[in-house]
C-alpha cells in the first residue's frame, strides 16, 4: 500500500513540478506565492496518497485453474487472465524505495507481450510471497525432479566487477551523456554565468586543451565503471533444473529467469579492451524475452575466455562446444581489406574535392592517407577472426566488428538459412552465409561473409532438417 | 546445394511490377526534375550538368518499367518441398533462403488492390525470427501454396 502511495505521490508531484516552477517564475519569489505553491503540492500529495491507497485496495491476484488472474483499477475495473502455459518469465525487480520497505516488484511476461511494458506487474510483494507466486507459476511447467533449489553456477567478484566496468568500452556512451548534461547545464544557467564560467575555464593553450580532453576521458571512464557497478553488482548466475536465474544490481536489484528451452543462441564476446587480457562476456539470444526485438541478455558480464567452456557446461550444456573454426579462403582477404578501406578512400576523394575547392590544390587531402594502413589492418583482423564450424549439430560462427564474437546455435534453433552472392563474389567463387535465430520479438543473425561458395551451399544443406 | 527451386511466379507479375515500379518512381522523377531546375536556375550550372539528376531518375524509371521486372521474374524461384521451403531471388545479389517447415508458425496470403486487379496474391509465412514471402502467385496457386505449407507444417509437428 505504502509503495503504491509513494509511487503515485512521486508521479503526480513530478507532474506538478513544472507548472509550479512556472507559476513561481511568473509571480516572483515573494513568500506568499511560495506558500501557495507548497500548499498546492501538499494537496496534490495527499490526493495522490489517497489514490494510491484506493488502487492498492483494488489490486488483487490469484493463481487458479491453470491461469494467473490479476484484477486492478479504481474507477475502470480491469481483469486480466494469463494462462500459465503462456507465461514466458517471472522476474523480480527491487527499486530503491522497494528496498527500503523490503518488498519486490514481480513482473510477468508472456511471449506475445509488448516490448516496453510487462504484461502483468505487481508493484509490491514481500519476498516470501513473491517466491511462492513464482513457484506456483513455474511449478506448472517444471518437472518435480529437483527440490533442493537453485545451485550457483558463478558469481561476479568485486575485482571482476570493476574490471568489467573499466574494460566495458562504454566510454563513448558516457561521453555523450556528459555532452547532454553540459547541454542541460547551458540551458539551466543564465547566460552571464555561463559566460563567466567559459572565461575562467576556457583553454588558453594546447596543453590545457589536452588536459581537458584527458580529464573528460577519465571522467567518462569513471562514469562507465559506475554504470557497470550499478547494473552488475552481485551478479549471480544460478541454475535450477531447466531454468537459469540471474540476480544483479546495486541499488535496483533485478532477478530474471531464463528457461533453458528458450535459449536460441549464445554469444561469446571478447571486447576490444578485454581480448588482450583474455577476458570475455557471455550473452544469450532468447526467444520472446529481452527488452526489445533482437536484444540479447547478458548471461555473464566478465570471465576469463578459458573458463567460458566450463561455465557453459554447467549452465547451458547444449551450447558448450569449442571447435577449431574453419578459416576463410585466402581470396576472401582482398575483399575484407577492400571493404574496410573503402570509407577511407571515399574520405580521401571528399577531402581532395574540398581542398581543391578551398585551396585550389589537392595536396592537403593526402593528410588522410595515413588512415589507409590501420583501415587495411582492421580488414585483415576481421578476415582472420571470421570463420565457421559445424560440430555435433551446432553451428559456430566467428566474426569481429570491434570485439571478437563467437556465436553458437544448435541446428534445431535455426529458423532459416540463406546464401547471398553478389556479382563480385560470384567472380571469385565466394558467398555470404546467414542463419537466423529467434531473439526477443524478432530475429538475430549469424553471418559468415566471404566463405567459399560451395562451402556456403554445403553449410546451408547440412544444417537442414533431417528426415 | 540442391538444384534450383522449380516453381516460378505468375508471368503477370512482370506487368504488375512495371506498373508499381513506374508509380513508385514518379516521386523520384519529380524530385529529380526539381533538383535539376534548382541547379539550372538558382545555382546557374550549365544545362548539361544540371540535367543529370533528372536524367538519372528518368533512366531509373525506364529501367523499372522495362528490363528490371523481367530480370527479377527470371531469377525468382520457389519450391515447397516436404521438409523445407526453398526461395531464390535477387537480380545482382542472388539470395537463396531455406526455411524448414517445422519452424513455420503460421502462413497468410495477402493481396493489395493492384494485385487483386491482376488476380495475384502473396504468400507470407512467419517463423520466430521474422517473415518470408513468395510474392505474385496467381490467387488460386497462392491459396494452394498456403494450404500446402500449413498442411506440411502440421505433419512436421506431429513427427
Amino acid at each position: 500500500m505504502l509503495i503504491d502511495a509513494i509511487r503515485t505521490i512521486r508521479r503526480s508531484l513530478s507532474a506538478f513540478v513544472i507548472p509550479g516552477v512556472v507559476f513561481l517564475m511568473s509571480r516572483g519569489f515573494d513568500p506568499g506565492t511560495i506558500a501557495l505553491v507548497l500548499l498546492g503540492a501538499l494537496v496534490v500529495a495527499v490526493l495522490a496518497a489517497f489514490w494510491g491507497f484506493l488502487s492498492w485496495r483494488a489490486t488483487t491476484y490469484q493463481v487458479s485453474g491453470g491461469a494467473f488472474h490479476l484484477r486492478r483499477g479504481v474507477v475502470q475495473k480491469n481483469e486480466r487472465t494469463i494462462p500459465l502455459d503462456h507465461v514466458q518469465s517471472v522476474d523480480t525487480v527491487q527499486g530503491i524505495i522497494q528496498r527500503l520497505f523490503g518488498v519486490v516488484e514481480v513482473r510477468i511476461e508472456t511471449a506475445g507481450g509488448g516490448a516496453s511494458e510487462p504484461d502483468a506487474s505487481l508493484q509490491a510483494l514481500d519476498r516470501a510471497e513473491a517466491e511462492v507466486l513464482r513457484r506456483e507459476i513455474e511449478g506448472s511447467r517444471r518437472e518435480p525432479v529437483e527440490e533442493e533449489g537453485p545451485t550457483v553456477v558463478r558469481r561476479l567478484g568485486t575485482r571482476d566487477l570493476f574490471l568489467a566496468g573499466a574494460t566495458s568500452g562504454q566510454i563513448g556512451v558516457a561521453i555523450s551523456l556528459i555532452a547532454v548534461a553540459s547541454q542541460l547545464f547551458d540551458d539551466v544557467f543564465s547566460e552571464s554565468l555561463a559566460q563567466r564560467l567559459i572565461e575562467t575555464l576556457a583553454p588558453r593553450s594546447v596543453t590545457t586543451a589536452l588536459l581537458y580532453v584527458l580529464v573528460l576521458g577519465l571522467f567518462a571512464w569513471l562514469l562507465a565503471i559506475g554504470g557497470t557497478v550499478l547494473a552488475y553488482t552481485g551478479f549471480t548466475l544460478s541454475r535450477d533444473g531447466d531454468f537459469l536465474y540471474i540476480r544483479r544490481g546495486l541499488l535496483e536489484r533485478r532477478e530474471a529467469t531464463i528457461p533453458l528451452a528458450r535459449i536460441q543462441a549464445v554469444r561469446i564476446v571478447e571486447g576490444l579492451l578485454r581480448q588482450p587480457f583474455g577476458l570475455a562476456s557471455l550473452r544469450v539470444e532468447s526467444a520472446g524475452y529481452g527488452e526489445d526485438a533482437g536484444v540479447s541478455t547478458t548471461l555473464f558480464p566478465l570471465l576469463p575466455r578459458k573458463e567460458v567452456q566450463a561455465l557453459l557446461l554447467d549452465a547451458a550444456p547444449e551450447f558448450a562446444v569449442a571447435p577449431m573454426l574453419n578459416a576463410l579462403p585466402r581470396r576472401a582477404l582482398r575483399r575484407y581489406v577492400f571493404r574496410s578501406t573503402v570509407p577511407v578512400l571515399v574520405l580521401l576523394a571528399a577531402a581532395g574535392l574540398v581542398s581543391l575547392l578551398a585551396f585550389g590544390f589537392v595536396v592537403w587531402s593526402l593528410a588522410v592517407l595515413p588512415l589507409l594502413l590501420p583501415a587495411a589492418f582492421y580488414g585483415w583482423l576481421r578476415y582472420r577472426d571470421a570463420g565457421w564450424a559445424l560440430e555435433e549439430d551446432r553451428l559456430v560462427v566467428g566474426s569481429r566488428l570491434l570485439g571478437r564474437a563467437t556465436a553458437i546455435a544448435p541446428r534445431r534453433r535455426l529458423q532459416s538459412r540463406a546464401t547471398v552472392q553478389s556479382p563480385f563474389q560470384r567472380r571469385v567463387r565466394l558467398a555470404t552465409f546467414e542463419a537466423r535465430v529467434a531473439s526477443g520479438g524478432g530475429g538475430a543473425e549469424l553471418r559468415v561473409t566471404d566463405l567459399a561458395s560451395d562451402a556456403a551451399d554445403d553449410l546451408a544443406e547440412s544444417l537442414g532438417p533431417r528426415t | 546445394m540442391k538444384s534450383e527451386p522449380a516453381g516460378r511466379l505468375d508471368p503477370r507479375a512482370k506487368t504488375l511490377w512495371r506498373v508499381t515500379g513506374t508509380l513508385g518512381a514518379l516521386p523520384l522523377l519529380a524530385g529529380g526534375a526539381l533538383v535539376s531546375w534548382v541547379l539550372l536556375r538558382v545555382a546557374e550550372l550549365p544545362l548539361l550538368l544540371a540535367v543529370l539528376p533528372f536524367l538519372a531518375a528518368a533512366v531509373w524509371l525506364v529501367a523499372l518499367a522495362s528490363v528490371l521486372p523481367g530480370l527479377r521474374w527470371r531469377r525468382w524461384h520457389y519450391e515447397i518441398r516436404d521438409d523445407e521451403v526453398d526461395l531464390q531471388r535477387g537480380i545482382l545479389w542472388v539470395t537463396r533462403t531455406l526455411v524448414p517447415l517445422a519452424r513455420i508458425q503460421h502462413v497468410d496470403t495477402q493481396s493489395g488492390p493492384l494485385q487483386r486487379r491482376f488476380g495475384l496474391a502473396t504468400v507470407v509465412f512467419y517463423t520466430a525470427a521474422g517473415a518470408n514471402r513468395i510474392p505474385e502467385l496467381s490467387a488460386p496457386v497462392a491459396a494452394g501454396a498456403r494450404d500446402r505449407i500449413a498442411e506440411l507444417t502440421r505433419e512436421q509437428d506431429e513427427l
